[in-house]
């Protein structure tokens, strides 16, 4: 026991208490995680205990020209208790994080939502040996394969064995010699030769060779031994282990196929997507990120920014782009086709293309420009996310047309977002298609 | 010996002389610590220390694990910041960091001298014992705990959830009363009876009846009505605060395969009594948090910086660190404590130079403002010369003046020791408190003219002998220096958080130190400025102070429902329980209790649709008071509604810590 014993308990008692993944995803902090590291807060573990409701409490700030009226922010660190030693004006920190990776995230999401994506190789990356389940004749010896070496050896012991005893006892019947005996061996299935049984009728004395008068008499007088049986009683002495069977394990060839994926995340920029509608999206696209991330062994992701134009962008600025103009979802669809086609063959990736925004788009783009290039665009996967945080505007129809025209479809999604109530919904609505066609 | 302990060897050599000046300078300044030994830790040992808050040896729990977790993070980000360690034990055993500099580690020990004095001093300390004997008894606990956990007959964790239980009542001990070990042999009525009952079970046990007849005859009503036989029986008798005492004295576990109460092993109740014997001894710290910080900073200020016990390439780091420390944002206990202290020092001082002035000639608490020129009291009040350059007035110097220790003075002039550096071993009390006077800071420049009409009425009007000095200057010539200083030691004796905040907190001190009080609101869904009013500021920090800032919880009925089961009472002080974690708590109890158990509070309702009239009229809405029993019976949690009469007694209606103004937004 010691310090490390209760610091591998509080690890201990913390994973059981982190914040809960559908909770964290709806309105947890996101931002403080890296694509590569999922951060999830959890309150610091500690023990319940009769306190004061913290909002009824009000507290003491200290700051110059503070009016009445004025904000304060979150209610300042105050004092507490437990901390007999610590230093001062720290004691505000009300988050520990939980570090996951994102294949635990997957895993977990997995398991909550009920989820079972089982991603597809593609690419096919190497050649290699797999298991050492091909056999050879000849190989080296840390390869031979001992136990078919025995076994086939036994088995021709047991196929070459025979019943000297009841052998030599016939060989006694009055009137048998050895080229009789052998006759009648053959007829039996002994194997045994003839030069075995002149040896053995050479050895006899002249009284015994009469001693019984018919196989009749032998049989009743003597017991038949099996080979088994007398292996089993006697044991093996000796296997006669053979060249040709000798059998040499080889490694079979496989081909490794690397789970590639490249998500493409689209975004709708333009002026109608204020900060709510932003937030929706990031919040639904983050978790599919990491998703997707802890699914694959490889991932990629291409960001496309655009109102009436399309743009690539990089992730750190993917959700927080504004710009002004108006909307033509086809343009960015344009632009992942040949981003896709150029850098992400479908034989070679799975592709995920999930765009956002809030449903507004020029009139007829929807009907003759979107819904023919979600169609050309091969991918696992196209979904399209609504963010409308205050119900339908008019005009924006364009999920609802993708839904009309996709319906019943294995490979588009279309999820509506209207609160953070609602990601975890889209999230599984989402995935939850593909899983249908897998 | 390994390098590095060579290391902490040779470092601890550098430290003997400022250990040992440091405790000289803090008797000549009039502190009276326990005696300290310091010991040189690595930084992980550092760590760990505070992790067990100060001590080497604790009883096995995550909780330390988690507070190491904690520090280790913060030391992360922060860098290794001069932590000091010092606990509360006669003698103290205080910790210094071997990696720190020279500036942290002299930092760290005059912290730690003066810390070392109110655990000596202070009254409240002597509430547990007069002599702790801490690391001791917490090796001890530890390793009792220990040897349970080790223990093949008892799950190890069985003895967590225990612990945890318990831990979750820390704070509900009756921290006002001295510490005393539950009385074990003057067992109550009940629990005998209960133990009565037990045996009656037992003995129809041992009658081996049918099952039948068992169910038919003796079942539980029967057992339950043997029971009740006698009446009711209401204890204790008043409400009681020790809950952890009471729980110990009455409590039973509960037995989840048996479904029912079960006496308590030997293991638990020891536990138990540990825990609580702990929680009595951490107490004090926890009452007297901000005094004993403000006074440790006070002290290390005055030594550091005024006394330079830090040599000047030395000071800019400890200068750094203060500010550190001390200019950390938000509302910072350290800095309120410090605070006090200045300003506790800052009135006593000024007192005295007022009721000298009102013993001028002519001079009265309604014209002393016109009268008296504060400049020339500035100038006059300024400590002698030679006080402030010992070194240089050497051979000035009287030893016959009551502020010179003619002793010192003589070794100084022999040379055996560096003026320079210890100036202050050549002045005596008296002449340090001058050479220390608050009222000549730069900051304090303008304090003594800001004496207000209604202090200077009410100190005149105890005054006698008001017409004793000719002059200003003859008054002020017989000013004691140390007046203030004698004051706060009187202080630090008797005083904790709640009375000290209680007594000295004025609005004058409120508005130079920028105080102000936020509430939560409705209206706008967040925390806004209230007021700026001392009353109110001092309203909100009673609130964190009284009872570890905690609600106050007593065991009201120990036989509730004349059933055998608790009922806990808060005692509503207008502010309401978190219910989430009273639920929470309350199912704890229940592992202590092992009946069902039940906890009396009011609550303060507001309906949806009060919220939405007030968002849209800019005004608070009034919440309903409303009595709430909370019921834990081992399975389910209910809560239902009590009548006002049923609770009316918890309210308190004296007090009222809402600081929200009547028309608020308006």
């Amino acid at each position: 026991m010691g310090l490390k014993d209760d610091l591998d308990r509080y690890r201990e008692v913390g994973e059981e208490r982190r914040q809960d993944l559908a909770e964290f995803i709806q309105y947890g902090d996101l931002g403080q995680s890296r694509p590569d590291e999922v951060q999830i807060p959890i309150k610091i573990v500690d023990l319940p205990e009769f306190a004061y409701d913290q909002r009824d409490m009000g507290g003491v700030g200290q700051g110059e020209d503070a009016e009445e009226g004025q904000p304060v922010g979150q209610p300042q660190p105050q004092p507490g208790d437990g901390d007999e030693d610590g230093e001062p004006g720290e004691e505000g920190g009300e988050h520990e994080y939980y570090e996951m990776d994102p294949e635990e995230f997957a895993q977990e999401l997995d398991e909550e939502l009920g989820l079972d994506l089982e991603p597809k190789g593609k690419q096919v990356v190497e050649e290699k040996e797999g298991d050492f389940t091909d056999i050879t004749r000849t190989g080296p010896s840390s390869t031979l394969d001992f136990e078919a070496l025995f076994k086939k050896g036994l088995k021709r012991k047991l196929a070459m064995d025979f019943d000297r005893d009841y052998l030599r006892e016939v060989l006694k019947i009055d009137g048998m010699g050895p080229a009789s005996v052998f006759e009648w061996a053959r007829s039996e299935n002994i194997p045994v030769s003839k030069a075995w049984l002149e040896e053995a009728y050479d050895e006899l004395s002249s009284e015994e060779k009469t001693e019984w008068t018919s196989m009749d008499e032998v049989a009743e007088n003597v017991e038949r031994q099996s080979t088994a049986d007398r292996i089993r009683r006697e044991g093996v002495d000796q296997i006669p282990f053979r060249r040709e069977d000798e059998r040499y394990r080889y490694p079979e060839i496989v081909e490794e196929r690397e789970k590639n994926v490249v998500v493409v995340n689209i975004r709708d920029v333009s002026g109608s997507m204020r900060e709510k509608k932003r937030e929706l999206v990031e919040r639904t696209f983050t978790p599919l990120d990491w998703y997707l991330t802890g699914k694959y062994d490889n991932a990629e992701f291409v960001y496309i920014a655009h109102d009436a134009e399309a743009w690539e962008v990089d992730r750190d600025e993917f959700f927080g782009i504004r710009s002004g103009g108006g909307t033509r979802i086809s343009s960015a669809y344009e632009l992942a086709a040949t981003v896709l086609e150029e850098e992400y063959p479908w034989s070679d990736w799975n592709r995920y293309v999930f765009a956002a925004g809030d449903s507004e788009n020029s009139s007829n783009d929807t009907e003759e420009r979107v819904i023919p290039q979600m169609q050309e665009i091969p991918a696992n996967l196209h979904a399209y996310v609504e963010t409308q945080p205050s119900g339908n505007a008019i005009n924006a129809t364009h999920a609802e047309e993708v839904e009309r025209h996709f319906e019943g479809s294995d490979n588009v999604a279309v999820a509506y977002v209207s609160s953070p109530e609602d990601v975890v919904d889209a999230i599984y609505e989402i995935l939850s298609t593909e899983e249908v066609e897998a | 010996m390994n390098s590095d302990r060579y290391e902490a060897k040779r470092i601890a050599e550098d430290l003997e002389e400022p250990v040992d000046e440091a405790s000289n300078l803090a008797q000549k300044l009039g502190l009276h610590p326990y005696p300290v030994n310091y010991w040189i830790v690595n930084y992980d040992e550092m760590n760990e220390l505070i992790a067990y808050g100060g001590f080497q040896k604790r009883y096995p729990h995550w909780r330390w694990g988690m507070q190491y977790d904690q520090q280790q993070k913060q030391s992360q980000f922060l860098g290794g910041k001069a932590f000091e360690i010092v606990n509360n034990d006669d003698p103290s055993h205080a910790f210094l960091q071997e990696s720190n500099s020279m500036a942290d580690q002299k930092a760290v020990i005059t912290h730690v001298e003066a810390h070392a004095d109110f655990f000596a001093n202070n009254e409240w300390f002597g509430m547990f014992a007069d002599d702790p004997d801490a690391a001791a008894m917490l090796a001890r606990h530890s390793e009792t705990i220990q040897e349970y956990m080790q223990d093949p007959d008892i799950e190890r964790a069985a003895v967590e959830k225990w612990i945890d239980h318990v831990l979750c009542l820390e704070d509900n001990i009756d921290q006002h009363r001295p510490f005393a070990p539950v009385e074990i042999d003057g067992r109550d009525e009940v629990l005998d009876r209960e133990e009565d009952i037990e045996d009656l079970e037992e003995k129809l046990d041992e009658l081996n009846l049918s099952e039948e007849v068992v169910g038919q005859v003796f079942d539980e009503d029967w057992l339950e009505a043997q029971r009740d036989e006698d009446g009711e029986v209401t204890f204790p008798d008043e409400p009681e605060k020790d809950v952890i005492g009471f729980l110990r004295q009455h409590g039973m576990a509960y037995d989840r395969d048996a479904e029912k109460a079960v006496t308590m092993t030997d293991w638990q109740r020891e536990i138990l009594e540990i825990l609580r014997r702990e929680a009595y001894y951490f107490a004090p710290q926890k009452m007297t948090k901000v005094m004993n910080e403000g006074w440790a900073s006070y002290w290390e200020s005055a030594m550091m910086s005024k006394e330079t016990f830090a040599a000047s390439d030395e000071f800019v780091k400890y200068a750094d660190h203060m500010a550190q420390v001390l200019g950390s944002p938000g509302f910072n206990p350290y800095k309120l404590g410090l605070e006090l202290w200045q300003y506790v020092e800052n009135i006593e001082n000024r007192r005295e130079i007022v009721e000298r002035l009102l013993r001028v000639e002519d001079i009265t608490w309604r014209n002393l403002h016109d009268r008296v020129d504060f400049e020339q009291v500035q100038e006059l009040i300024a400590p002698d010369s030679e006080l402030q350059n010992v070194s240089e007035s050497l051979d000035a110097l009287d030893p016959e003046d009551e502020r010179i220790d003619a002793d010192a003075l003589e070794r100084a002039r022999a040379g055996e020791f560096d003026v320079e550096k210890y100036p202050w071993k050549v002045l005596t009390y008296g002449g340090l408190a001058e050479r220390h006077y608050s009222l000549v800071e730069p900051q304090n420049r303008g304090f003594v003219s800001r004496v207000g009409q209604e202090e200077l009425e009410r100190v005149s009007r105890y005054m006698f002998d008001d017409s004793r000095y000719e002059s200003v200057a003859d008054a002020l010539e017989d000013i004691d220096y140390a007046r203030g200083w004698d004051r706060m030691r009187e202080i630090r004796e008797s005083h904790n958080d709640v009375t000290f905040l209680d007594e000295f907190l004025t609005q004058e001190f409120v508005d130079e130190n920028d105080y102000f009080t936020y509430e939560y609101t409705q209206s706008t869904g967040d925390y806004r400025v209230t007021s700026t009013d001392y009353e109110d500021v001092k309203k909100k920090l009673m609130l964190r102070f009284t009872n570890f800032g905690k609600p106050t919880v007593v065991v009201e009925d120990g036989n509730y429902n004349n059933r055998n089961e608790l009922l806990l009472s808060h005692k509503y002080n207008g502010v309401m329980l978190d219910l989430g974690q009273a639920r929470d708590t309350l199912e704890r109890v229940f592992e202590l209790w092992g009946r069902p158990v039940n906890l009396k509070t009011i609550v303060k309702e507001l309906d949806e649709h009060d919220i939405e009239v007030a968002k849209r009229r800019d005004r608070e809405p009034e919440p309903e008071e409303q009595g709430k029993l909370v019921r834990y019976d081992g399975e389910e949690i209910t809560t239902r509604d009590l009548d006002w009469e049923e609770v009316e007694h918890l309210a308190a209606t004296d007090v009222d810590y809402d600081t929200k103004p009547d028309e608020w937004l308006a």
